[in-house]
């Protein structure tokens, strides 16, 4: 009986329906739109009524959907499908877009790509970035951030060393940069935490095929990243439990010389600091390779939706140049539109180079189910043991492999 | 002299334990209402500032302004009041039967009606949301009231029925023997006399049901939005909003302590307000 | 007159408690909703050799013990002192309530920022008087930070207690006291022989209701620390809610969430024989 509750919702999802035709997309449609901003000041009502006046026949309803670290956003919207009854679309991170095609809840978009006007406007490795791994375009992006370094340009100069460009420079400079309540580097050790993490140890030569957390590289990576809190005490005592408010207020009181975070935080920054902070990519290994993240946000039409065609306007209008544009600024994030990125005005320019200089390095993490449960409870458990020094960092190496591969 | 001796243990006994008590209280609430009248760079400056130099209402004016924070105050109003409403209206019949009569299954009802209690919710979160799409009851008051229901029927059921037991049944025998009808007892002896009983429940289920956040956010859209809901949408992904969080966290307090301002006169009647007496 | 609330408790309680029950027999993953096998106890046996599963029970025991003995203690303190007659008792009774009134997410970020390492009042303040010399990491300490969340718990809880026994102790005759007070009795014999005695059924059922929230609730830990640092901070209850959505194994989330019932009806069954006794008398 309650196996049948779970299968209507599924039925539902997974029953595609035929498409409307054209004679029904001029029908007045209401559309249900669901986002979540970090400022509920703003609002999307303006781009609504622009889109509105555009499309006459087609409303649109906007859901803003608490965040939640995450966690809120993605439960409601996966009961939602389960019950049969998700928005038409709605805002969505790649680290969620395996376990919705394992649902069946996403619509391709590749034929309505296909003939965007849109779509030369936004740069061909943001689309390769967003590509399902069964090499159909589910998702339309919308925003994009890269995480880079900050640095305190006042403490390095009162230390006397450069912005780091390897880890060997980072340990340096973190080293020269900690004194009495100063540390060299706030490391986030709470949950979405992993960013810092990957940056050294992924960089570093760990993967997540089978294997490739344990192999010598990895672990040995992995080793050194530890000791940079274990041996070498370059990250605060708070580290474990760190999230991002507390590395970025750390940083902007002066008690950390150096952070990993992205352009979101870049005006917060320099209106609490100036001249005194600026960006460089995240450092590399000594072989030249390096990873860092590349925090993606982008559309999706849902499978279950009736009104797809007026869906796909709705989040096609969005990404496309000055509307584009105009989202971000309640955002603070970047325009994925080249159109957009020239004359881009919304943040400092060392932030924005510091970003664009990123992105060769720039990745997501693996497109699978489990990732996401990763991010949120593996990698931070497990680090935070790490840390702390109740496990050894190989075994913290061992748990994650476990947990991807069995 | 003994006055004075006994104004004196009136101050040491009970006047500065109670105003420690108050204290322990307020002091984090104190805290968070000083921090939502800083400006937003005097909240994440070291060393700490305590006191604001310039106190500012601007957050509070944004959060009237240019949120829906009043309209969601007035829907959080809505659903506790409903939540309250229901779970006593169910409650407190139930609980008279389970005080006043003797029948079969009594105990083993009582008892299903605690371990319900004990199931955590939050793994009822997602047959409930199927239940109230089916029932088309989703983004409504139902749907949040019927919700809190789940935590304030069995609570309220068990509350009722320990209050109801400590009032002698002699007195309601001693009225249906001076010709009260049963319901005639029940409104003019019994629920007279479990008023605090009933207040305190109903308090519980009015402050539970104000702050719960889970059911409210799986089972509301934007049509229902609650205060708890609302407070969450100031923390973001990559900010949390200090000013409004903590200029809604003040007034969310508000309407629950002005509310058990007024009812706690309501605490005193009962026993001690001379019914055994007479 | 029991029809309603049997009626709406089942549709609404039990229903949900018995698909979830179910859920918790198959592999039930929320994304392969298609896709749930049956597998008897497998969840549950998976449980039995889970070592978070067991260091969560542990963490659990101490997380009910002290909040809810912390929140008693302190709530039937305050209702004895609030019942006592003073010029502001009625501001008194009505500013001791706030910290129930705020909601369990505010409450957990304003604790945690309270604690925070760099920008808290706490450190601030202790490191100001010198009872500390430099500021202490509380949340990400495994020794200090189930604590700092009992504290945090107990803040918001007492109240609750407060105002319960408060109730409670209007209910007591004032011929009881009299007659005490001519027998001779002092203030601790009173207490000792009149109001825990007429108290002990409300107390036992506040209790009782309590020690099932405390160990159900998860929502100030979530925002506080997330279970950690590492797994300090990780109840039975936090574990399910993060087996079923974060891991979305909805079936082995449900099976801890049964077991934790199980557990709690061990726990209280002494209870549950003294208050159902009392509501039988």
């Amino acid at each position: 009986m309650q196996r049948r509750q779970f299968l209507v919702g599924a039925a539902g999802a997974a029953a595609a329906l035929p498409f409307a035709g054209r004679a029904r997309a001029q029908a007045p449609v209401t559309i249900r739109w669901w986002y979540h901003f970090d400022n509920p000041q703003h609002s999307p009502a303006e781009l609504v009524t622009r889109f509105e006046r555009e499309n006459p026949g087609i409303k649109v309803q906007a859901e803003s959907v608490p965040w939640g670290g995450g966690n809120d956003y993605a439960t409601r919207l996966y009961a939602a499908i389960i019950a049969g009854s998700p928005p038409d679309c709605a805002m969505v991170k790649l680290n969620n877009q395996a376990r919705l095609l394992e649902m069946k809840a996403l619509e391709p978009l590749d034929r309505q790509v296909a003939g965007w006007f849109g779509r030369t406007d936004i740069p061909d490795n943001i689309w390769a970035i967003n590509k399902a791994t069964d090499g159909r375009q589910y998702y339309l992006p919308l925003q994009y951030v890269v995480l880079y370094l900050y640095y305190r340009a006042d403490l390095f100069q009162r230390a006397n060393v450069a912005p780091p460009k390897t880890f060997d420079e980072f340990l340096r400079a973190a080293q020269a940069t900690t004194r009495d309540d100063v540390w060299g580097f706030g490391m986030r050790g709470g949950a979405g935490g992993h960013d810092h993490w990957a940056s050294f140890v992924l960089g570093g030569g760990a993967t997540f095929d089978k294997g490739g957390m344990v192999s010598e590289k990895a672990l040995a990576a992995n080793r050194w990243f530890v000791d940079l809190a274990r041996v070498h005490k370059v990250f605060p005592p708070s580290a474990p439990n760190d999230g991002f408010r507390q590395i970025i207020d750390n940083f902007k009181s002066g008690r950390a010389a150096m952070t990993i975070h992205h352009i979101g935080s870049a005006n917060e920054m320099v209106d609490a600091l100036g001249d005194k902070v600026s960006a460089v990519p995240v450092p590399r290994a000594a072989d030249g390779k390096g990873w860092t993240s590349f925090g993606d946000e982008s559309n999706a039409v849902f499978a279950a939706s009736r009104n797809k065609e007026a869906a796909f306007k709705w989040i096609a209008f969005l990404s496309a140049g000055a509307n584009n544009v105009d989202f971000n600024k309640f955002t603070g994030q970047l325009t994925v539109t080249k159109s957009g990125a020239s004359g881009w005005s919304l943040h400092p320019k060392r932030f924005v180079d510091a970003t664009f200089d990123s992105l060769p390095i720039a990745a997501v993490l693996p497109d699978h189910p489990k990732t996401a449960d990763f991010t949120r409870t593996v990698w931070p458990q497990n680090m935070q043991r790490a840390l702390l020094g109740q496990i050894g960092a190989d075994e913290m190496m061992r748990a994650i492999e476990r947990h991807f591969h069995g | 002299m003994i006055v004075r001796r006994s104004r004196w243990r009136q101050l040491v006994g009970t006047e500065l334990p109670a105003l420690l008590v108050v204290i322990f209280a307020l002091a984090p609430y104190a805290w968070m209402v000083l921090s939502s009248v800083k400006p937003t760079a005097d909240l994440a400056k070291v060393p700490l500032v305590y006191l604001p130099g310039t106190p500012t209402l601007a957050h509070y004016g944004d959060l009237l302004a240019r949120t829906s924070f009043a309209a969601n105050l007035l829907n959080s109003l809505i659903v506790a009041l409903g939540a309250v409403a229901l779970g006593l209206a169910v409650s407190v019949p139930a609980a008279y039967a389970f005080s006043r009569f003797r029948f079969p299954g009594r105990r083993p009802l009582l008892v299903v009606f605690l371990v319900v209690n004990m199931f955590p919710v939050v793994l009822l979160i997602i047959p409930l949301f199927v239940l109230m799409r089916i029932l088309g009851l989703l983004d409504t008051y139902g749907a949040l009231i019927l919700g809190h229901g789940t935590f304030a029927i069995p609570f309220a059921v068990w509350m009722m029925t320990s209050y109801m037991n400590s009032i002698p049944p002699d007195l309601d025998e001693a009225a249906m023997i001076d010709g009260c009808s049963r319901l005639e007892t029940i409104r003019r002896v019994v629920l007279p006399l479990a008023m605090p009983g009933v207040v305190t429940t109903g308090i519980y289920i009015f402050i539970t049901s104000w702050n719960e956040y889970l059911f409210a956010m799986m089972l509301s859209g934007h049509e229902v939005r609650t205060v708890t809901v609302a407070l969450q949408l100031f923390i973001g992904e990559f900010q949390i909003q200090w000013g409004l969080l903590t200029a809604g966290g003040t007034l969310v307090a508000l309407p629950v302590t002005v509310l058990f301002l007024f009812v706690q006169r309501r605490l005193v009647s009962g026993l001690t307000a001379g019914a055994v007496k007479t | 007159m029991l029809a309603p609330a049997v009626l709406t408790t089942t549709a609404i309680v039990f229903f949900p408690v018995a698909q979830t029950v179910l859920l918790s027999l198959r592999d039930a993953v929320l994304y392969r909703p298609q896709d749930m096998p049956f597998v008897g106890l497998a969840n549950y046996k998976r449980a039995l050799d889970d070592e978070i599963f067991w260091i969560s029970v542990g963490n659990s025991l101490v997380w009910v013990v002290l909040a809810v003995g912390l929140q008693f203690l302190l709530g039937f303190a305050t209702a004895l002192l609030l019942n006592r007659s003073f010029s502001w008792r009625a501001a008194a009774r009505a500013l001791v309530v706030v910290p129930w009134a705020l909601p369990s997410v505010i409450i957990g970020l304003m604790w945690t920022w309270m604690y925070d390492f760099n920008l808290g009042v706490f450190n601030d303040t202790l490191v100001r008087v010198g009872i500390l010399d430099k500021p202490v990491a509380w949340l990400a300490s495994p020794d200090a930070a189930l604590y700092a969340i009992v504290l945090a718990l107990t803040w918001q809880g007492f109240p609750f207690f407060a105002v319960v026994i408060l109730a409670g102790l209007q209910a007591i005759p004032a011929e009881l006291y009299e007659a005490a007070a001519i027998d001779g009795a002092n203030g601790w014999q009173r207490l000792r022989y009149v109001t825990i005695p007429s108290l002990a059924g409300v107390m036992a059922t506040a209790l009782l209701l309590r020690t099932i929230w405390v160990a159900n609730s998860l929502d100030v830990i979530l925002v506080m620390t997330g279970g950690g640092p590492g797994l300090a901070t990780h109840t039975l209850p936090l574990y399910a809610f993060l087996r079923a959505y974060s891991g979305m194994e909805f079936g082995y989330g449900a099976a801890l969430a049964v077991l934790l019932t199980l557990a709690l009806l061990a726990l209280v069954v002494l209870y549950v024989a003294r208050a159902a006794r009392e509501a039988a008398r």
